[in-house]
């Protein structure tokens, strides 16, 4: 059966930045300085070339993109500047954007304005109804304790309310990507054990992010250091939202701190400092070739993160030095770039937190499953047509 | 020695030991590089100090270095025709490895060489005038450069064209790859150029009938194709001394390949189709709807078994300036490549092929020999065809959508050119195409002296490519008639009236023309400046009437018997 190419299908692909994929002439220099190009050499040049047939079937299905973690060798090798880095990147733009069934990442990736737009409403409406909330029961005077004007029992209930949201955005996305990869992707049967199996990449490649750290065989230290950096930001982020969502209102406690629960949240925040700041300054100064090109969503990630971290360090500088009425201000302005934040994850780059993992996850059950699929073929020839 | 390329198998002391105690040899030596200005010094002063008459040189083939070894008996006052080389390189250090019998082999070699030489006698050259004009055949872009350029030079071009007009398959093209200069503009000032220089006669509608005589001294006919036999479309009978055939290619007939559908199905073009729309302004299907889908397929009739074997380089650059061309009529349409190899071997191609990606062409390659196939789509699809085929890059089998194909149809050899060959006696490849005389030093002669081929009639190229072999071959003409006269090799076969019987064999069997018929005398004779010293003749003649010069019985055998150590 023949697969109808599609030239049109690029054009679709300009606004996720893939402006330069149809340069590629499929030479396979990208595929050669890879170090997580296989035996084949047909990654990251396998996914470009669907791209550019418009073989959008296919690519829905694909991990590939997944798989590139973006050290941009491929970019700099690339004899006719069709940067097969940046092309993963906008497929992985796309595909979350295929992954979301509300379509509201499309919007997000394809308009910056839309996005920013989003955002500001999200913010505003958070606002004012931060400030009704405040001023209805407590005091400006107050920032915890009785009379507080954001208490932290309501912050509590306020943050589960939203992360309850997010999370079923983002299981139902998570498996949409199930279905297309596993199921119309994938066609072989997998056995449930490969998935029990196999359920240790999870943890493994979310904690460790073990093949990020195996990007780019040439280097200037012993480790990658924007592996190193993403690893930290990545860990602190983490640790924040479970403290944020669980130990809110042991944060919030005053006056004295609670070291048990506050060292996490200063190493935590040692850790989003230095990223947001890192990569801010990296996208500036574009030293890196993975820089070079800034996606309109890339800019907001790390600026709107980097809001979120300063404004919630402030607060809390503010709060434990005796200004409550600033501590409160600076608290609604961080409210007000968290909760855009977090209702907008599951439809931005942010999602890539989960889909990551969840690839790799997929990527050895399918690797399991073809192993498994090639002996049973063997041992019967008949199968084979 | 020729540096080590003799001297590290060949012990060439040795053969030179050999070769000085054999008779008749006054002086033998070995030098490093003989043909060098110092060894051929050595050479002339050895003539004048020892008094040689005759010289055997054992060094490199005589293709190579016989001319430089001639001039350095000419400069000691020696016949040139008393050299003779062994050729110990080609022929033996080359080929062996055991450096004994090599060395053994040699001495075989030049003993044979020495034995020959003996029996050589002294030749003089001849030499013909030189008739300043010059007959143009094909009014196309080479043939008017090269009237153009020799006419410049103040001599007389008769240039002959078939058509009605003159600027040949360029006429028919709109831009130019890969600069897009206009094609029209490129011809526009040739045609003017040719039609007002009084130096060259145009024959439009016209065609060479009959070319007779050598270089310096040819006679062509040429005969109207105008129909009706008036006065002034009588043949007419011109007087040249050399001629350029410039008569350029056809395009392949597409219908050929039923994969096509050329001919059947309404919206499967050829190039030149669509260069006529391009002309016209106009790119639209049958229908007379703007194409949102445009498919290229390269390589139609090139480079495959059934067709042809040879690759009709410019088809990859104009599909590109298609896609430019169709791109910028419509920037709303889609183009997809469809291709086998990309060849932008020019100057100036891989920028252009690189910009053809930058428009978003969509380039898919097929593996040669598994050719696409093109068919009607269904009512259902938002195009008119679609063209299934194995996509190498991918390992895909794909269909890409379609309203208008265009057919790359590749350059062959124009039905006639047979006959053109015939009459100015020039030979053609199993393509057709025509041969030079060498195909990397000489590219635009050919085996018949004052016989020039330029352009497309040789075998397909590009414009620039063109013009530079009608420039080539315009050089080559100007610098003869510069010369006012020819000098003929010594080298040619003589009939001794004594023993000639007229029987005619002669005739017929040689390849270059050369032997014309006495009526009166009934005897052959042979024009010495036409023939090549080929020895055609001399081995085919029943009476033994012919002696090749240089190459007489004795001769040849007196060097056999060297070989095998007799005498």
């Amino acid at each position: 059966m023949s697969t109808r190419v599609n030239p049109t299908f690029i054009d679709n692909l300009d606004p996720f930045g893939a402006e330069d994929v149809q340069l590629c002439y499929q030479c396979g220099d990208c595929s050669t300085v890879c170090p997580h190009a296989d035996e084949v050499y047909k990654f990251p040049r396998k996914s470009m070339r669907f791209l550019q047939m418009g073989l959008d079937k296919k690519l829905e299905t694909t991990l590939e993109p997944w798989l590139c973690y973006y050290c941009g060798q491929c970019s700099e090798q690339c004899p006719r500047e069709a940067d097969p880095g940046e092309t993963m990147m906008s497929l992985r733009r796309w595909l979350i954007s295929r992954y979301d069934f509300t379509g509201l990442a499309g919007q997000f990736f394809r308009s910056r304005t839309t996005e920013i737009l989003a955002i500001i409403i999200v913010a505003l409406m958070t606002g004012c109804f931060m400030l009704y909330y405040g001023f209805s029961g407590g005091s400006i005077h107050i920032y915890d304790g009785e009379g507080a004007f954001l208490p932290s029992q309501f912050i509590h209930k306020f943050d589960l309310s939203v992360g309850a949201i997010l999370a079923l955005f983002l299981i139902l996305n998570a498996i949409h990507m199930w279905y297309l990869v596993m199921i119309k992707g994938t066609p072989f049967p997998v056995s449930w054990w490969y998935y029990v199996k196999e359920f240790y990449q999870l943890p493994w490649h979310f904690f460790t992010q073990k093949r990020y750290s195996e990007c780019e065989k040439k280097r200037e230290y012993s480790f990658y250091m924007p592996w190193l950096i993403h690893l930290g930001l990545m860990l602190g982020y983490v640790t924040m939202l479970i403290l944020v969502m669980v130990f809110i209102e042991r944060l919030q406690a005053g006056p004295e701190i609670q070291w048990q629960v506050h060292i996490f949240g200063y190493l935590a925040s040692i850790g989003l400092i230095t990223g947001t700041v890192y990569f801010i300054r990296s996208r500036f100064k574009k030293n890196y070739i993975q820089y070079k090109k800034s996606h309109g969503t890339d800019w907001v990630f790390v600026v709107l993160l980097f809001i979120i971290v300063v404004t919630g360090i402030t607060q809390h500088i503010f709060h434990r030095t005796g200004l409550p009425e600033l501590a409160n201000i600076t608290y609604i302005i961080h409210l007000m770039s968290v909760v855009p934040w977090l209702l907008r994850m599951p439809f931005s780059k942010w999602a890539h937190l989960i889909y990551r993992p969840l690839a790799m996850y997929f990527s050895g059950i399918r690797r399991e499953a073809l192993k498994h699929q090639e002996i049973v073929l063997n041992s019967n020839p008949v199968l084979i047509k | 020695m020729c540096g080590t390329n003799i001297a590290k198998i060949v012990d060439v002391e040795e053969v030179a030991k050999f070769t000085s105690d054999l008779p008749n040899v006054a002086l033998a030596r070995t030098y490093k590089y003989m043909c060098s200005n110092p060894g051929q010094e050595m050479i002339t002063q050895d003539i004048k100090d020892n008094k040689l008459n005759r010289i055997v040189v054992a060094a490199c083939s005589p293709n190579m270095h016989e001319h430089t070894f001639r001039n350095a008996l000419r400069s000691a006052g020696l016949n040139q025709y008393l050299l003779e080389m062994a050729n110990i390189r080609e022929q033996c250090s080359w080929v062996h490895h055991d450096p004994k019998e090599a060395t053994e082999k040699a001495k075989g070699l030049v003993y044979a060489a020495i034995l020959r030489v003996e029996l050589h006698e002294e030749l003089e050259s001849v030499s013909v005038d030189m008739c300043p004009n010059v007959l143009v055949i094909g009014g196309g872009i080479a043939g008017m450069t090269a009237a153009l350029e020799i006419a410049d030079a103040g001599n007389m071009v008769h240039l002959v064209e078939k058509n009605d007009h003159l600027g040949g398959n360029l006429a028919r093209v709109d831009l130019t790859a890969p600069y897009l200069y206009s094609a029209r503009d490129l011809l526009t000032e040739k045609i003017t150029r040719t039609n007002d220089n009084k130096k060259i006669h145009v024959y439009l509608q016209s065609k060479v009938t009959d070319l007779r005589g050598y270089i310096g001294n040819f006679k062509a006919t040429i005969d109207s194709l105008n129909g009706e036999m008036t006065k002034k479309n009588k043949p007419v009978e011109v007087e040249i001394g050399n001629v350029v055939v410039c008569t350029g290619y056809k395009e392949f007939d597409a219908s050929r390949i039923v994969h096509y559908g050329y001919g059947k199905l309404p919206n499967v073009i050829t190039s030149f189709e669509l260069e006529k729309m391009i002309r016209a302004g106009r790119i639209v299907t049958k229908e007379g709807k703007i194409p949102k889908y445009v498919a290229i397929i390269h390589c139609v009739g090139s480079r495959s078994q059934e067709f042809h074997t040879y690759c009709s380089r410019v088809c990859c650059m104009t599909a590109l300036k298609y896609a430019h061309e169709i791109k910028s009529a419509n920037p709303e349409c889609y183009i997809s490549d469809v291709y086998i190899d990309m060849h932008a071997f020019g100057k100036g191609h891989e920028d252009f092929y690189r910009s053809s990606s930058e428009a978003k062409t969509l380039f898919l390659m097929y593996e040669k020999g598994d050719r696409p196939v093109i068919h009607k789509a269904s009512p259902k699809d938002d195009c008119e065809m679609l063209i299934e085929v194995n996509e190498k890059l991918s390992g895909e089998l794909i269909e890409i959508p379609a309203d208008m194909v265009v057919l790359m149809v590749g350059m062959e050899a124009r039905e006639d050119s047979h006959e053109v060959a015939r009459i100015v006696n020039i030979s053609q490849d199993k393509d057709g195409w025509f041969i030079e005389s060498h195909p990397k030093l000489e590219p635009v002669a050919t085996t018949t002296d004052g016989v020039f081929i330029a352009g497309t009639c040789v075998a397909p190229k590009d414009i620039p490519d063109s013009v530079a072999q009608a420039r080539a071959a315009a050089a080559r003409i100007l610098a003869r008639i510069a010369k006012e006269k020819i000098e003929v090799d010594a080298l040619y076969s003589e009939v001794n009236e004594n023993l000639c019987s007229g029987c005619r064999l002669c005739n017929t069997l040689c390849p270059f023309s050369a032997i014309e018929f006495i009526e009166d005398k009934r005897q052959s004779h042979i024009i010495s400046a036409l023939c090549k010293g080929c020895g055609v003749c001399v081995a085919a003649c029943p009476s033994s009437a012919i002696k090749g010069r240089h190459f007489t019985d004795q001769q040849v055998l007196a060097q056999v018997d060297g070989l095998f150590g007799i005498g």
